[in-house]
């Protein structure tokens, strides 16, 4: 995959070379931006994380572009950032701390369905800052496994040989219990089901078109799922349950 | 008791018809004192009813405004036996619109029918713009001997600072009682005031226009203008009663002063930030009443502003105290007194101040803005910094152990946690290892090679259990070793050496080639193994016979062939029986 996009990125990097991105560059952009911020120049801080955020993502990234946004009171796109960096990242407590702050702003005050509330370490355990942790893991796990096997296969001593197996057959139910961690957060990670309401008030219709029956209007930085579209406009349902057509352009997905 | 009624009635009839002789006619009169006025000009209404007693309906004014009265007055005389009384009313009219106006008639029920007076038409004509500001120092009033005026101590002053206003009354009656007076309403102006004590009339006489009058200050007040622009005190309306004594009721005479107007300047907008509307000539002063303390032992900490200026309505200073220091609201002390040259004197502001906790508490220093309207621009006075030294409370003789008391640490307030520098961990977007092609590489790679691992094993584990056939294997390389070795030695002519080398390379391949020890090398089992195999027959007798040459060249000097030749001859022989264990 990455060389693929290597690859691609070289084919087209006469024509591309105005967008495209090194790695150095990023990291120049980031240091800058990060000396933006802490002049309280944030205007140009978030311009410089958002070229990096087109080519690159990271959990702390996303936290950075959510905090520029707060500071420029700009609170959907926050609870937006923040949102994204906390599907990377479930758990991290300085994304909760600031969406908490973030979500005070939201005038709708919806029931939201108790999430997973199992704490944070719990999140940090799925997550962690890094999505590709739990296919990582079982790489390493799915190598250690077969080793193990080699080494059973080889020991001459009966015991040695019975323990060896009886290790491998834990690294093996741990290679499983990865790998189904790693697919659960590959489909958290790719799930783009959630969005945020942007626009200041947004008349949630009963159908997709113009003028008919409004069921509730939704206001900015309210979080809703979108259940399917239609000509641009979004199904949204609400945390408590209620379903309604949103105009296009009024939400963005998380 | 019926004959004491008709008593009481036969009395009264009698009475009625004598007094009814003597009575004079019945008069009522309606009259005004011009028929023509200005807008903004009075006009005076007196009704009057002569020799009756019944009371009188007032007329209706068609549309001009009552500004005072009515007053009334009545007269009772008895002259030679002749009786005859007044009653009257008087208003005084206005108007603020010219135009025609009548004031209807007056009415009295008289012996059964209505007295009504004639209607009086009032003409009133457009005044001049501001006919109660004449620009004279005199007010507006007709009567020459009674007039107000109201007197400023300025006419141009800053928003706050302070203008005194006198409300003068001019008279040249010699009794005057004031039976009515109305203070303008300040508009834009926040008013203190003065104490006048008990003396009204002042002593002096003072002349205006050549004539002599007594001045009486009526009230004094201090203006503080709170908004910049023309802002105008409307005239002061009074009403007295002059000439009153024991045989007169006196007469009504209203006036009303000139108005006033005060320039209030606004405020240069380069305000420091503390400033909090003093204006004037002040002063502050800062004092603690100690600065070392213990925990928990109070210290009174006074700021007292002091001069001229609007005292009264100064705020009290916002104080950042340290969090640890317990702060209370403040006890504000006035030492104001408001008199002719306006408003002096002090007001302190004593706050009580606890420390809860030892150590070092640098204070802030305190500073105060405010507008000096000598100068005109703002002034900040700042006080020297100040710091409260705070050593350990006393444990106090009870509680032998103190612990400190533990406190929240205090939220003061929210934000956003900072971001996140150094390393963000960047990774492409879009590119996620699990279900990626280097994932599912990554997965199978330990297994093919655990694979090949196992297949490999098999092999050599195979080869390992089978001995013979290895040795098989292995036999003709060794006869090569060793016949390699016979021809060097062959070549160097070391005879021993070849023969023992090419009795051990025949010996030994066939041993192993057979898979026998040995001590089993015997002729017998030699020929058996090879009967096995077709024209086994021969080739055993030919090896058989190499072996004996072999063996009595290398014990006994005897050499039937030549050396070379016997060499020759096994290299052929162990080319013979590979053929024949191979076919």
């Amino acid at each position: 995959m990455k060389h693929r996009i290597l690859a691609f990125a070289l084919a087209l990097a006469p024509i591309l070379s105005v967008f495209g991105l090194s790695r150095v560059e990023a990291d120049s952009s980031i240091a800058r931006g990060t000396a933006a911020y802490a002049a309280g120049d944030h205007v140009a801080a978030l311009n410089l994380f958002d070229t990096v955020c087109a080519e690159y993502t990271s959990p702390s990234l996303l936290y950075n572009i959510g905090n520029c946004h707060f500071k420029l009171n700009d609170i959907p796109h926050a609870i937006l950032f923040y949102e994204r960096a906390l599907r990377l990242a479930p758990g991290d407590e300085d994304v909760k701390a600031n969406l908490e702050l973030a979500r005070q702003n939201v005038v709708d005050r919806v029931n939201e369905l108790p999430s997973f509330t199992l704490g944070s370490t719990w999140g940090r355990l799925r997550g962690g800052r890094d999505a590709d942790q739990w296919a990582r893991r079982s790489l390493w796990e799915s190598l250690l496994f077969f080793a193990l096997l080699a080494v059973g296969v080889l020991a001459k001593q009966r015991t040695l040989r019975r323990a060896v197996f009886g290790a491998s057959g834990l690294v093996l139910v741990a290679t499983l219990i990865s790998v189904a961690f790693a697919s659960f957060r590959h489909g958290e990670v790719t799930d783009d089901s959630a969005a945020i309401i942007l626009d200041p008030k947004v008349d949630v219709r009963s159908e997709p078109r113009e003028s008919t029956t409004v069921l509730f209007v939704l206001h900015k930085g309210t979080k809703v799922i979108v259940l399917q579209t239609e000509n641009g406009w979004s199904e949204v349902q609400l945390a408590n349950g209620s379903v309604g057509w949103a105009p296009p352009t009024t939400l963005e997905r998380i | 008791m019926k004959r004491s009624i008709h008593r009481w009635l036969i009395i009264s009839l009698a009475l009625l018809a004598g007094l009814g002789g003597h009575a004079q006619e019945i008069g009522f009169t309606a009259a005004v004192d011009r028929n023509t006025i200005a807008t903004g000009e009075y006009v005076k209404l007196s009704v009057n009813l002569t020799n009756s007693k019944e009371g009188f309906e007032a007329p209706s004014f068609g549309g001009l405004v009552a500004v005072q009265g009515p007053f009334e007055n009545s007269s009772f005389n008895y002259v030679n036996g002749r009786m005859s009384s007044s009653v009257g009313r008087t208003w005084v009219l206005t108007a603020t619109a010219p135009g025609k106006y009548t004031i209807g008639p007056a009415k009295v029920r008289v012996g059964g029918g209505i007295i009504q007076t004639e209607p009086i038409v009032i003409e009133v004509t457009k005044g001049p713009a501001r006919p109660s500001d004449p620009g004279a120092e005199q007010g507006q009033s007709r009567d020459p001997n009674l007039f107000a005026s109201i007197s400023l101590s300025k006419t141009k002053a800053y928003v706050g600072e302070q203008v005194v206003a006198t409300y003068l009354l001019y008279s040249r009656y010699a009794n005057i009682e004031l039976s009515k007076y109305e203070l303008p309403k300040m508009d834009g102006f926040w008013a203190e005031e003065i104490d006048l004590g008990d003396t009204n009339w002042e002593d002096q006489l003072q002349t205006v226009n050549g004539l002599q009058y007594r001045v009486a200050v009526l009230k004094r007040q201090v203006l503080f203008p709170q908004r910049s622009g023309k802002l105008r005190i409307a005239p002061v309306e009074l009403s007295c009663i002059v000439n009153r004594s024991f045989f007169n009721r006196g007469s009504a005479v209203s006036t009303r002063s000139n108005a006033v107007e005060v320039t209030a300047m606004a405020l240069p907008g380069n305000a420091p930030a503390d400033f909090n509307g003093a204006v004037g000539e002040l002063g502050m002063v800062v004092k603690a009443d100690r600065t070392d303390v213990k925990a928990n032992e109070a210290i009174e900490l006074t700021i007292t502003y002091a001069g001229r200026g609007n005292l009264k309505l100064m705020a009290g200073p916002t104080l950042d105290f340290p969090s640890d220091l317990e702060a209370y609201d403040p006890k504000v002390t006035d030492k104001i007194s408001v008199n002719a040259s306006g408003m002096n004197g002090s007001r302190s502001f004593q706050y009580l101040v606890i420390p809860r906790h030892e150590g070092e508490f640098p204070l802030e220093p305190i500073t105060f803005s405010y507008f000096d309207t000598r100068i005109g621009s703002y002034k900040t006075i700042q006080a020297d910094p100040m710091t409260i030294r705070v050593s350990p409370g006393d444990g106090g003789p009870v509680s032998a152990i103190q612990r400190p008391t533990k406190s929240d640490v205090e939220v003061l307030g929210k934000d956003i946690r900072y971001i996140r520098t150094g390393d963000l961990h960047l990774r492409p977007s879009g590119d996620r290892l699990f279900g990626s092609l280097s994932w599912f590489a990554g997965m199978g790679a330990p297994a093919l090679a655990f694979v090949v691992f196992l297949g490999w094993r098999r092999k050599r584990e195979n080869d390992l259990s089978d001995v013979a056939g290895s040795r098989r294997k292995q036999a003709d390389r060794v006869a090569r070793k060793r016949l390699s070795e016979a021809e060097q030695a062959l070549r160097s002519s070391d005879r021993g050496a070849f023969y023992d080398a090419l009795g051990k390379a025949l010996h030994g391949y066939l041993a192993d080639k057979f898979s026998l020890g040995h001590a089993q090398m015997t002729d017998a089992i030699v020929r058996e193994r090879f009967s096995a195999f077709a024209n086994g027959e021969v080739v055993a007798n030919a090896f058989l016979n190499l072996r004996t040459a072999c063996d009595m060249a290398r014990f006994a000097p005897v050499e039937d062939r030549p050396k070379q030749q016997i060499y020759d001859e096994a290299v052929a022989l162990i080319g013979r029986i590979e053929q024949l264990v191979r076919a």
